[in-house]
């Protein structure tokens, strides 16, 4: 116990932090984290190909160079040209474990990769788990990213991701962040080529006192290049969140194209929701739109669903068990799964009852 | 004679600040089709609403009951588990809500159609298919950028799924194309030949009611009800429209025709 307190600690102060800032006092521009700092001193390890140092990723360098720090070797994973690699790459992190993988899709080339963190986690289990992936896509590749959270109410998951894509190349990603005591979650897109596309769709939940915090950028340097970000979730009890959504048009980026929604729902009285959806646009011949909606079950939608057998209830839970139902219907893989089973929080999902 | 299942009784109802139906009877047998017509603004769809329990409205007078229970005062979620299924002109969004995940939800609240996964999974799959819906848009979030027709199938194969004891249908036939019509109206008779629910069918389009038997035709005007007949009364309206039911208005008391004349 007391040498479990003698840990020596680290605060990576102001990191998940948007390009463009508001208000400080409005306290959405950044969090705030505490992390254990386990000495590393004569240990030989594996780093990742210095070329993945210049991809950009989304909670920032500081937590690029703590995650570097502490996690045991790194994982290098490469996609020859051309090849379509069909079992997926899986990223699987538990309690107080540290991840660190650099992915290269080659020219033409198709990988899946799924981060899946919580899954076999015990209740209580606390810890502090991590995992940082960058990927590099080459021209015309196509890469498919599922990131699954869902970790324990005492503990706290850092997710930093990083993606370059260069001409033609596609990326889909599939964010399910199903909670924990603290999730923070940083994304970063480069579309560097000509054409590049990004089509992001995340849900979440946080209920009790859990946080989530979560930064997105789409940098958008290349000419008719196309970002999607869609984001839609349920926020219950006192759970606070954090949204930060930026799409960077960049100076020279003709054509170019980006769009982020939100829809969130709101169930509980205590609970704390902040968004903050920027477009910044450095060039003239560019369309960027975004939009956020906050609110409760509708009037007419509680009256649909009540002329279906659904009381106010049990129509909010729908919206909290389909979105876990979604998750485990788009799972791609055993691991990502499990972390939704593990995550369930006592809902009846419908799905798990076949299981 | 069938047993009566439903009976509204001298109903009055409006929205907060608008009266709407002014003493409404009706009366419906188990089993039995009923058809509603009437000129736009009527308020049929309002009387399908009220009957469902919609929140929207609210009843100043008179009572409905249902399967022998007063349910004037029952929420609409207590009605709809107790047997009464409106089909809504223009179904609801639900964003968020899978399809499928919806449909799992409805059923789980009753205890009568609660299977296992993989036995609902083949039943939704096969009404699915009657209705020529692709099974894809089970995992589509309910009712989101659905076509028209789209959303009418959906609410057949919910009514297909459900078995209620009556089924409102509020104009299932507005916008739909001819094929979609009669696939429609297939729903419709696979209900009636399957579960032998009562049905009220909301109407301005006969071609709906080609395939269906229908027992008694009931004829709204400004939110009364000035006409009751067998089914021949719906082909006379198809023929000379709603004119002389109109005319009912200013007399004062709506005398009944119909079966009255």
């Amino acid at each position: 116990m007391a040498e479990k307190d003698l840990a020596p600690e680290l605060t990576l102060e102001r990191v998940n932090v948007a390009p463009a800032q508001t208000w400080n006092r409005l306290r959405t521009n950044d969090i705030t984290l505490t992390v254990p700092a386990r000495g590393r001193k004569g240990d030989v390890y594996f780093s990742l190909p210095r070329l993945f140092e210049g991809v950009e990723c989304g909670m920032g360098r500081e937590v690029t160079d703590w995650v570097e720090s502490q996690a045991a070797d790194a994982r290098y994973i490469e996609i020859p040209r051309g090849e379509k690699r069909e079992e997926p790459i899986v990223v699987a992190v538990g309690a107080g474990e540290v991840a660190d993988t650099g992915v290269m899709v080659r020219a033409g080339a198709e990988a899946t990769i799924v981060v899946a963190a919580g899954a076999g986690e015990k209740n209580g289990e606390a810890g502090t788990s991590a995992s940082l992936v960058r990927i590099i896509a080459e021209a015309d590749a196509r890469v498919h990213l599922h990131e699954y959270v869902g970790v324990g109410a005492a503990q706290q998951h850092l997710e930093s991701v990083g993606i370059s894509a260069s001409r033609d190349a596609r990326v889909d990603v599939h964010q399910y962040l199903l909670g924990g005591g603290t999730v923070a979650l940083g994304f970063a897109c480069d579309l560097a080529g000509e054409r590049a596309r990004v089509d992001l769709g995340c849900r979440y939940h946080a209920g009790g006192t859990e946080i989530l915090d979560i930064n997105e950028i789409v940098r958008q340097r290349g000419r008719n290049t196309r970002s999607e970000l869609a984001y839609n979730g349920v926020l219950e009890d006192a759970a606070r969140k954090g949204l930060r959504t930026t799409i960077d048009l960049v100076h020279g980026a003709k054509g170019a194209q980006g769009n982020e929604a939100e829809t969130v729902l709101v169930l509980g009285d205590d609970v704390v929701n902040k968004t903050l959806p920027t477009i910044l646009c450095d060039e003239d011949d560019v369309a960027g739109n975004h939009g956020a909606t906050i609110g409760s079950v509708s009037p007419e939608q509680l009256a649909f669903l009540a002329s279906r057998g659904l009381s106010r209830t049990d129509a909010e839970q729908l919206f909290v068990r389909a979105l876990y139902e979604d998750a485990l219907m788009h799972a791609p893989c055993p691991e990502a799964r499990a972390v939704v089973e593990n995550d369930t929080k006592g809902q009846s999902l419908c799905i798990i009852e076949e299981a | 004679m069938a047993t009566q299942l439903l009976t509204v009784s001298d109903l009055s109802a409006g929205t907060e600040d608008k009266p709407i139906l002014h003493g409404i009877d009706l009366a419906v047998g188990a089993g039995e089709c009923h058809v509603l017509m009437g000129p736009n603004g009527a308020g049929k769809s309002t009387l399908g609403h009220v009957i469902m329990g919609d929140p929207a409205y609210r009843v100043t007078g008179g009572r409905i009951e249902f399967d022998g229970a007063d349910v004037t005062e029952l929420s609409a979620d207590k009605r709809s588990l107790a047997g009464i299924f409106l089909s809504y002109q223009a179904p609801v969004e639900v964003p968020g809500v899978p399809l499928y995940s919806f449909l799992r939800s409805i059923c789980q609240m009753r205890p009568e159609l609660k299977t296992t996964a993989r036995k609902f999974r083949e039943r939704v799959g096969a009404i699915a298919d009657q209705l020529e819906l692709d099974q894809g848009f089970l995992m589509r979030e309910l009712n989101v950028g659905f076509s028209g027709g789209e959303k009418k199938k959906i609410e057949m194969l919910q009514l297909l799924l459900l078995q209620p004891k009556l089924a409102i249908l509020d104009e299932t036939d507005s916008g739909l194309d001819v094929d979609a019509l009669g696939i429609v109206s297939r729903g419709i008779q696979a209900y009636r030949e399957q579960v032998g629910g009562a049905l009220i069918v909301i109407t301005h389009n006969t071609r709906i009611l080609e395939r269906l038997e229908v027992d008694r035709t009931h004829v709204m005007v400004h939110g009364r009800m000035v006409a009751e007949g067998p089914a021949e009364l719906i082909a006379d309206i198809d023929k000379n429209g709603f004119e002389r039911f109109e005319k009912c208005e200013d007399c004062g008391g709506c005398p009944m025709v119909g079966d009255a004349e």
